[in-house]
């Protein structure tokens, strides 16, 4: 074993990041959202790539507050858990977690009525819809809702009729009434002001989640006379914000995702996009702990040991995704009900049917077999490719889950595409939301020690042993 | 009278504590000897070190196991639902893709093999089960399971000399230091 770290090893005030370190990055980042946010302005507006733009944006917005999401479940289930092993790495997933409130700067694109329209048909028509069904009170009339889906019963039954027991499919009338009874039904969920109060709730309710708990421990960190007192705080504090957690993120998926075809449903839905969530944010927090040994951080307290341990987790929850997607998968497929398998054939329906096999391969099975032998999780060298690989497919996994209701949604069905350049608004979308996200993650890393030094238990997790 | 041959098994020497056990395995260790062990009443944090040991060989076995589970699995399912009787339900294709429904069981097969290679490679790597261990015949090792320390370091190992492993077993912190014999 090395040399034991002792509390001698450790600056009395810390170690900070320089700013020399950091100020390349950032101004980089800050270029390119910069440039990007001016791009998307005119690419919301003039739709130079076409209308499909709002679809690019709504995926880079999700896969960057995946990872966002994944450091606020870190560091929640690490206070929770009453973890000593990760002290050394717990700033990491503080500034990673922190990176969620601003997210909702990206956010405010999706709150424009034209954007709204684009992904969300259902708020299209829901003040149709509710000018039908539901009076200005706000109650809804159960007779008229009844009435509409008997109406719409008969009118496809009458149609087969005529057509002498040969199966037509409903005409586009019917189609309409039966849909805008099953939005009646669901309107009291899906609606406007709900969608955004609940919108406006996640980043409220977990923001102040992660902030405080931030805050508590960079606190400590200077703190002359530092005892357990806080260490105890954040650990009831966080049995209050692990619910939170998981309200917010089941929810994120659902009302950004899910709403995306309002007839579909899944209850698995939440916690898949879940397990990529901390799978994924794992793997920033291991690219982020190499990047900072690299430039001669976090030397004293972080070794090996801890790799090892975060490639444990990590594989984890590659067995996770695995199970949560194909237990959704299979459920569906098993049941073959009409209005959950359409999530599935629209994505089992011509090129989208290659991508979706791949993560069978590789998002479980490859990554699976990769991290099994401990000198993988241990050694950098080995480590980094596979942590890139798991983010290279976290973005083909919420590609799929995104963008295929953007062909059929834009063109009525009529094709599962738009038109190619839409795939240069995918790029300046994710480059745009993505160097926001890095320039915030790296002013969080900035403004903070780059490990709670006064942590009573930095010292064992510096001496870490597994 | 009757007279019995006895084999000797090697020195049992008793230590103080966990630590002064985990001192004396670290001299046992850099002595160079292979065939010997430590004996404690519960787990100590690091002792695999300290011991000098190394990984174990069972991952690969169990790799192998699993791989094993995985494909009965597969071939049970293939086979039987797909070469040998089709079973169509809500008009589902019986093809490769059928299998997708029988995950479960290659899974479920792939853990039942892994844990039957994990328990029998197990029991036959450490050379479970046997119905007496010769250091029983030692008064004081009893101890072990309750409040006693120990290290025995075998005669079957080649460093092992009558004189010098005594010595080094003493000079490591070993007390009571004992030749346990075997009846033949």
């Amino acid at each position: 074993m090395a040399h034991h770290v002792t509390s001698k090893d450790l600056p009395v005030n810390g170690e900070k990041v320089k700013s020399s370190d950091l100020a390349l990055p950032k101004l980089i980042s800050l270029i390119v959202f910069v440039l990007g946010a001016v791009a998307s302005f005119f690419l919301f507006t003039d739709k130079t790539f076409g209308d499909g733009y709002s679809y690019s944006w709504l995926f880079a917005f999700m896969f960057f507050i995946s990872l966002a999401l994944g450091g606020c479940f870190w560091t929640t289930l690490h206070n929770v858990t009453n973890s000593g092993w990760g002290v050394s790495v717990r700033r990491l997933m503080e500034n990673l977690g922190f990176v969620f409130p601003f997210m909702a700067v990206i956010a405010i694109p999706l709150m424009l009525p034209s954007v709204q329209n684009d992904l969300y048909e259902w708020m299209e028509t829901h003040r149709d819809v509710a000018s039908k069904y539901i009076d200005e009170d706000g109650t809804v009339h159960e007779n008229d809702r009844h009435q509409i889906v008997t109406l719409a019963h008969h009118a496809h039954v009458k149609e087969k009729k005529v057509e002498h027991g040969a199966y037509t499919s409903p005409n586009a009338d019917t189609f309409k009434a039966a849909h805008e009874s099953l939005l009646a039904t669901k309107s009291w969920y899906m609606n406007l002001p709900f969608w955004l109060g609940r919108v406006i709730g996640f980043f409220l309710l977990l923001g102040a989640g992660i902030w405080i708990q931030r805050k508590v421990s960079i606190n400590q960190d200077t703190d002359p006379n530092p005892t357990c007192d806080r260490l105890i705080w954040t650990r009831k504090a966080s049995c209050l914000i692990m619910p939170v957690f998981a309200v917010v993120a089941t929810f994120i998926a659902l009302d950004f995702m899910m709403a995306l075809d309002y007839k579909w449903f899944s209850t698995m839905y939440g916690v898949y996009f879940f397990a990529g969530c901390a799978l994924n944010s794992m793997a920033v927090l291991i690219l982020t702990l190499t990047w900072l040994r690299s430039k001669g951080y976090l030397q004293t307290v972080a070794s090996k040991e801890h790799y090892h341990i975060m490639g444990k987790l990590m594989h984890a929850f590659v067995i996770f995704w695995a199970y949560v997607s194909f237990s959704q998968f299979m459920l569906i497929w098993y049941a073959n009900i009409t209005e959950e398998t359409t999530y599935f054939i629209l994505r089992n329906t011509g090129e989208w049917w290659g991508w979706s096999l791949s993560l069978t391969f590789g998002h479980f099975a490859l990554p699976f077999v990769l991290l099994l032998p401990h000198y993988v999780k241990k050694t950098t060298k080995f480590i980094v490719p596979v942590c890139l690989y798991l983010l290279a497919y976290h973005f083909i996994d919420l590609y799929i889950a995104v963008i295929p209701e953007r062909g059929v949604s834009l063109t009525h069905g009529e094709s599962l595409f738009v038109e190619h350049s839409a795939y240069l608004g995918d790029i300046v979308a994710f480059f745009t939301v993505g160097a926001f996200f890095v320039f915030m993650f790296l002013r969080n890393i900035g403004s903070a020690n780059t490990y709670p030094n006064r942590d009573p238990r930095i010292l064992e997790s510096a001496n870490l042993h597994n | 009278m009757s007279t019995s041959v006895k084999r000797v098994y090697g020195y049992l020497a008793e230590f103080e504590s966990a630590s002064a056990l985990y001192k004396g395995a670290e001299k046992v260790r850099d002595a160079g000897f292979k065939k010997w062990d430590c004996y404690s009443p519960y787990p100590i944090h690091g002792m695999d070190d300290a011991m000098g040991m190394r990984r174990s060989i069972l991952p690969y076995f169990v790799f192998f196991g699993g791989s094993t589970g995985l494909l009965t699995g597969f071939s049970l399912a293939y086979i039987t639902q797909v070469m040998i009787y089709p079973t169509v339900v809500q008009a589902k294709p019986a093809n490769i893709f059928t299998t997708s429904a029988f995950f479960p069981i290659m899974f479920e097969l792939t853990i039942l093999f892994s844990g039957f290679t994990v328990l029998f490679c197990l029991l036959g790597l450490m050379g479970l089960p046997r119905l007496n261990h010769p250091l029983f015949a030692s008064r004081q090792f009893h101890r072990a399971t309750d409040d006693g320390f120990f290290i025995a370091v075998e005669a079957r190992d080649p460093n092992f000399s009558p004189e010098d492993t005594k010595e080094l077993l003493a000079a490591a912190g070993g007390t009571n230091i004992e030749l346990v014999e075997e009846e033949d």
